[in-house]
């Protein structure tokens, strides 16, 4: 074993270590005849805090997917005017008092009050925030779990010295510290690409790299520990007796059983990103194009705006919060559903 | 056993000497030049491309990468004298190079930045173990009831948080709105000079905020250890013969589940160790994360790479350390 | 000199300031309660050569205590050498209390900083055309050995300002090198191995006189001399660079106890000082701590909250989300001073050809929300510019380009356009720097102000400071670039430290290559007027220059705000620096 860490500084867990189950505590029901993911999926529906995670979450994935039509309904938009029609720059440069909140009552104009100094509206830009956020984690999830499985795939079943190259790299990318590569890398690629017409793409692309690049280990050690007892089963000796290319043998006949651990990994990686993602842009590295969670945060996070303005800083916060959580909750009754301890 | 660790250290020493090539070869790509921010600071902000000219040439940015790596590396082992401009700094090894901000020695800079980091790594871990362990073994023998679930539940939410919103909530709320009274100047004070109490009351919240999030993991490992050496032969072997519980439990029971929370203990505190940017960001104490954020930030080619190659030596240390004392813990660990 | 302030701002965020922070306009709304505090301004430069020590005593100052200065976003000097010291904070806290130079400013009663004679016994003596300059060094001045500081010791000082390898930040590698004879080819005396200084000749020592030839007119050589960079070091390896920049041989009021580079500086009293020697000088309080590099907000907190702490503690600058409150709390505690600065936009001069697009590119910046966004206070920290040279300036004239002040109007902006005939919209390519998200979100407003005035902006994100940029010619990014910015600061209140660096054909920092032959001349030929009639004639050409051909568009004049404790007597600025004025500073007894 080496560097996996549950400590906090890693920005919640990449960690692959299933929560140790207690196999009396659950009765589980004798069932045969259905896959394991069907008998997962029935479980899910059972427990009452996953659907309710799910629910959570879905609202967040409606919220992303039609951020711009929700926009249209509140009539705000990310469209913002000088920053003097908002706010007023003797006052701390909060919002003017027909703006709502703080200084004045609420207004539909801005449901959810505009930013300070810039006169943003915040709901256009949550909602937005949460677009971005989102679709930053599930792309990186997705190229993070291909790398991984790959990765995880080739060094299981080839073994010898193709594991052990592969394993290296592995153990290395673990030591690398995360933080300070993401935080070296991300200004780098930006820089490159300063030029470019669609630089708020390539920055989000850049992004994604960098979560991916350090964020498939996981999964990579997790399938190889899958596919070193797999390799062994009479299935795949036997396909290989018969000759079939490895190719074949991996994705035919290895893949499919790996469905449990890949879904275990994704469920890991989702929240883990979501959290890291605006965890970067508060250190001021990642989005900088102020539609992002974390940078909300980031201004939002002084003495004076935090005493005057809380709800600015509540807004992207509870956000995060409700995503990682509701993710990480998911994830968790995911991966004891799919225990096979508790299926016995 | 040996082997096993001339083996890893082998590959340790491979490890960080490819993380230190990546990073020199990040900043030498790099689309600014490596020079830029010692020009920049050298001539408050004047540094003309002229003026860049001349300290990539003392900095030797005009000769082939692995021309200057190799320096680099000499300097680890000999130590050297780096030239900026037309000043000269004798670099003794084990040489990490003149910071391009300050143009300290990086390597004084780092020993002198490991007390905050190091103190606050203690303080948050020794809060792990201390509320983590009990709190865990108190709901394994309670398992099941609504305290545990409770506990379970409760820690299984905050554990969920991401860390540094929670640490930032922490700092705004006890710093700010509710200010407690003798803590809220945070940041790190030096244990001697400054004296024990202000270094203890400056890093106090930090250690709060790091204690309480991590306890939470360690109160679900420490309860799914328990459990499960709760639920070995041997355990129910020492209840036919009628001990008492208490020494079950803590002779018998929990003497087996702390060889997994120690393993997992040592690698988060290597982690720690190697640098806890969040915590130092939010609580305002100058340790090793936080000047590696700032260094990231000022484009400091040698301090970048003496941080990262920090982290990589503890990382991969504890890791090692880690590997043996659980297979001296545990004898059924055979260590190859 | 103030150049480097900015970079306070840690990482730089300070600077993107620079590119994007402008000032114009906001008659309407920048006013409010900023406007009734009293102004730290200044009424441009006076001089006293006949000023003797000791200085005057400030009224009811006792001595005593501990001054703690604290500096938010600051890193401080990274050297303490005297020669390399333009920095703002390293040059006002230097050359009040530590390093003596020929001549030095003193804050007179209403607040106005004059020129008044240091290490020399007069303020210099030039000959006809000012290429020839003589100063008679003081006997009594000591150094913090007790040794009398000597004439050979101030000659070698001089020289050290020309070594600009050795001194890459000195003032003297724009200054000595430009104006001194022969300094152009003499290295230095550490570059060159020459560690007498025996191969330049352009000083000469004559008893107690030192002799400066220049290689061209240098009127302001008085003014120049308020440089700790033209005092004394010691001789030979004494003064080596770059040990000496840590524990340099003090010669005024006070001396280095403790330093450390971005953390920390206290300097307790020089016994050796002798306030006779001094005309300028004090020495009331028995320390000073300086620390750099402070978070802002938490200085904020501090200085707001009058504990014991901060009582006897300044702060050099006060967030702009606290202005309220400081405003309303402290008082005269909370001083303004004019920091001599100016924002400028400068639109390239070979590519926007029409006077009538530059002036739209001045009415269709949205000065007052750029500000706001900025983090400023409008009309506090940052007052709309009429001009280049900043009030304070000698000569400075009150003039309006257009009769009145510019302001953010789109609808004259697009007027003009259409004048010019120019394509609508007109294309603008400009940078900022993205690491900060100020400067993200000064760039956005002014992205908004062009665009509603009939431009089009392309907005390239830059990871490094904009000068970086601006001012390398080769670079591909400045290349694309017809619209840049510069933000200047006079090193001392003549019109030749702001004019001829920004719009001289082919100086440093003109980034909008502005190049007039008959502006160049008449930049040279002011340098050759008699003393008295330079000012005005600065003044002059500065409207010339805006009226004729307005190549430049000032979008603000910069103020600094400093917090003193309610124990810190004679809470004031320095005029000529934009500091506090430690000078004159005591500790309430």
């Amino acid at each position: 074993m080496s560097a996996e860490t549950a400590g906090p500084e890693t920005l919640g867990s990449l960690s692959s270590e299933p929560e140790q189950q207690d196999p009396n505590s659950q009765k589980a029901k004798e069932i045969s005849g259905k896959s394991p993911l069907r008998i997962a999926l029935g479980r899910l529906s059972r427990d009452k805090i996953a659907v309710v995670c799910a629910i959570v979450v879905l609202f967040f994935i409606i919220c992303a997917v039609f951020a711009g039509t929700i926009s249209k309904l509140f009539g705000v938009s990310l469209e913002t005017g000088l920053a003097s029609q908002y706010v007023d720059g003797l006052n701390n440069g909060l919002p003017k008092p027909t703006m709502g909140p703080p200084n004045g009552p609420f207004t539909w104009e801005h449901p959810m009050g505009v930013a300070p100094r810039t006169g943003e509206d915040n709901l256009a830009y949550w909602l937005h925030g949460c677009r971005i956020s989102l679709m930053i984690a599930t792309v990186a999830t997705v190229v993070a779990s291909i790398v991984g499985v790959i990765v995880g795939l080739l060094a299981g079943f080839l073994g010898g010295t193709v594991d052990k190259v592969l394993s290296f790299f592995i153990d290395m990318f673990l030591t690398i510290p995360f933080l300070l590569a993401a935080l070296t890398l991300a200004p780098i690629l930006n820089d490159r690409f300063a030029l470019s017409d669609n630089y708020a793409t390539i920055q989000k692309f850049s992004l994604i790299c960098v979560l991916a690049m350090f964020g498939w280990m996981g999964t990579a050690r997790l399938i190889r520990g899958e596919v070193l007892a797999l390799r062994e089963r009479e299935f795949v000796q036997a396909a290989r007796v018969m000759g079939m290319p490895t190719s074949r043998v991996l994705f035919k006949e290895l893949l499919p059983n790996l469905a449990a651990p890949i879904i275990i990994s994704v469920s890991l990686m989702l929240p883990s990103f979501v959290a890291l993602e605006a965890g970067l842009a508060f250190l001021g590295i990642g989005v900088t194009d102020g539609v992002s969670w974390g940078q909300t945060i980031l201004k939002a996070a002084t003495p004076t705006y935090f005493r005057e303005y809380p709800q600015y800083l509540w807004q992207p916060l509870l956000g995060i919060v409700a995503l990682v959580l509701s993710l990480n909750l998911l994830g968790d009754a995911v991966r004891d559903a799919l225990d096979p301890k508790t299926r016995r | 056993m040996f082997a096993y660790v001339v083996k890893r250290l082998i590959s340790g020493v491979l490890v960080v000497a490819l993380v230190s090539m990546a990073i020199f070869l990040l900043f030498w790509y790099g689309p600014s030049s490596p020079a830029q921010p010692v020009c920049d600071r050298e001539t408050s902000n004047r540094c003309t491309p002229a003026r860049l000219e001349v300290y990539e040439k003392t900095l030797g940015y005009d000769n082939p990468v692995y021309e200057e790596y190799g320096k680099f590396v000499k300097g680890v082992f000999v130590g050297r004298t780096i030239t900026i401009a037309s000043s000269e700094y004798q670099c003794s090894a084990p040489c990490l190079g003149v910071s391009f901000r300050t143009k300290q020695p990086v390597k004084e800079e780092l020993v002198s930045r490991m007390p905050a980091t190091f103190s606050v790594a203690i303080g948050g871990a020794f809060l792990y173990l201390l509320f983590g362990v009990p709190i865990g073994v108190a709901a394994a023998r309670r398992r099941g009831t609504v305290t545990d679930k409770a506990l379970v539940s409760s820690f299984l939410f905050i554990s969920s948080i991401p860390y540094y919103l929670f640490a930032l909530l922490t700092w705004l709320y006890l710093t700010l709105t509710f200010p407690v009274p003798l803590f809220s100047d945070t940041g790190y004070f030096s244990f001697f000079s400054e004296g024990p109490w202000k270094w203890f009351s400056g890093l106090f919240l930090a250690w709060v905020a790091l204690g309480i999030f991590g306890c939470t993991q360690y109160t679900r490992f420490t309860r799914g250890a328990m459990v499960e050496a709760l639920s070995e032969d041997y355990i129910r072997t020492a209840k036919a013969k009628g001990l008492p519980a208490r020494t079950i439990v803590y002779k018998h029971g929990l003497r087996a589940a702390l060889v997994p929370v120690v393993t997992i203990f040592g690698i988060d505190f290597g982690t720690l160790l190697a640098g806890t940017i969040f915590t130092e960001r939010i609580f305002e104490i100058q340790g090793i994360g936080w000047w590696s954020l700032q260094a990231v930030q000022g484009r400091d080619l040698p301090v970048v790479q003496a941080t990262a190659l920090f982290s990589a030596v503890v990382l991969i240390i504890s890791n090692l350390l880690v590997d043996v004392v659980y297979s001296v813990l545990d004898p059924r660990v055979r260590l190859s | 000199m103030k150049r480097n302030k900015p970079l306070a701002l840690v990482a730089g965020a300070a600077l993107l300031t620079l590119a994007a922070c402008g000032g114009g306009s906001s008659d309407d709304g920048g006013t409010g309660s900023g406007s009734d505090r009293e102004f730290g301004d200044q009424e441009g430069g006076t001089k006293d050569a006949e000023r003797q020590g000791p200085a005057a005593d400030v009224e009811g100052a006792t001595p005593g205590g501990t001054i703690t200065v604290y500096l938010p976003g600051d890193p401080g000097p990274d050297s303490l050498d005297p020669t390399g010291g333009w920095s703002v904070t390293g040059n006002s806290i230097q050359q009040a209390l530590t390093s003596r130079s020929l001549t030095q400013y003193a804050r007179d009663e209403e607040g106005q900083p004059v020129l008044i004679p240091d290490l020399a016994t007069d303020l210099g003596t030039p000959n006809e055309d000012y290429t020839e300059w003589t100063f008679t060094i003081r006997e009594d001045a000591t150094w913090e050995d007790g040794k009398p500081v000597t004439a050979e010791e101030v000659a070698f000082g001089i020289c050290r300002s020309l070594d600009s390898e050795a001194f890459p930040s000195g003032p003297g590698t724009e200054y000595s090198k430009h104006y001194f004879a022969g300094a152009e080819e003499y290295e230095g005396p550490y570059t060159s191995k020459d560690p007498k200084c025996e191969n330049w000749d352009g000083v000469s020592v004559d008893g107690q006189d030192i002799t400066i030839k220049m290689s061209v007119p240098f009127p302001d050589m008085d003014y120049w001399g308020a440089f700790m960079a033209m005092g004394p070091a010691p001789l030979g390896n004494a003064s080596k660079p770059p040990n000496y920049g840590t524990q340099p041989l003090a010669n005024g009021p006070y001396k280095v106890d403790s330093y450390k580079p971005n953390e920390e500086l206290v300097l307790v009293k020089n016994d050796q000082w002798s306030a006779d020697s001094d005309p300028g000088r004090h020495q009331y309080a028995d320390s000073f701590v300086f620390k750099f590099n402070q978070d802002q907000a938490k200085v904020d907190e501090i200085m707001l909250s009058d504990n014991a702490d901060s009582q006897t503690a300044v702060s050099t600058s006060l967030g702009s989300d606290k202005y309220n409150d400081a405003n309303g709390q402290l008082g005269e505690r909370l001083v303004q001073q004019t920091s001599q600065c100016v924002s400028t936009l400068t639109p390239d001069y070979t590519q926007i050809t029409d006077i009538n697009i530059r002036k739209a590119l001045a009415y269709a910046y949205p000065y007052e929300d750029v500000w706001i966004a900025g983090g400023e206070v409008p009309g506090v920290t940052r007052v709309p510019a009429n001009s280049v040279m900043p009030p304070g300036m000698a000569g400075k004239k009150d003039f309006q380009v257009d009769g009145e002040q510019i302001t953010y109007d789109p609808e004259k902006a697009k007027a003009l356009l259409e004048e010019s005939g120019a394509e609508m919209p007109y294309p603008i390519t400009m940078v900022y720097y993205e690491v900060d998200p100020l400067a993200k979100a000064t760039q956005d407003q002014i992205t908004k102000g062009f665009e509603a005035s009939g431009f089009k902006v392309k907005a390239i994100p830059v990871q490094e400071s904009p000068y970086n940029i601006w001012l390398d010619p080769d670079n591909k990014v400045n290349k694309q670039l017809n619209l840049r910015g510069v933000n200047w600061c006079s090193d001392w209140p003549a019109g030749s430290t702001m004019l001829p660096p920004l719009l001289k054909g082919g100086a440093v920092y003109n980034t909008a290559l502005f190049d007039e032959p008959s502006v160049n001349d008449e930049m040279d030929n002011i340098n050759t007027l008699p003393l008295e009639d330079q000012a005005a004639a600065w003044g002059d050409l500065d409207e010339k220059i805006m009226t004729e051909y307005f190549p430049i568009i000032p979008t603000a004049f910069r103020n600094d705000l400093f917090v003193f404790g309610t124990k810190v007597g004679n809470p004031t600025g320095d005029g000529s620096i934009g500091a506090p004025n430690y000078k004159d500073l005591y500790v309430m007894q």
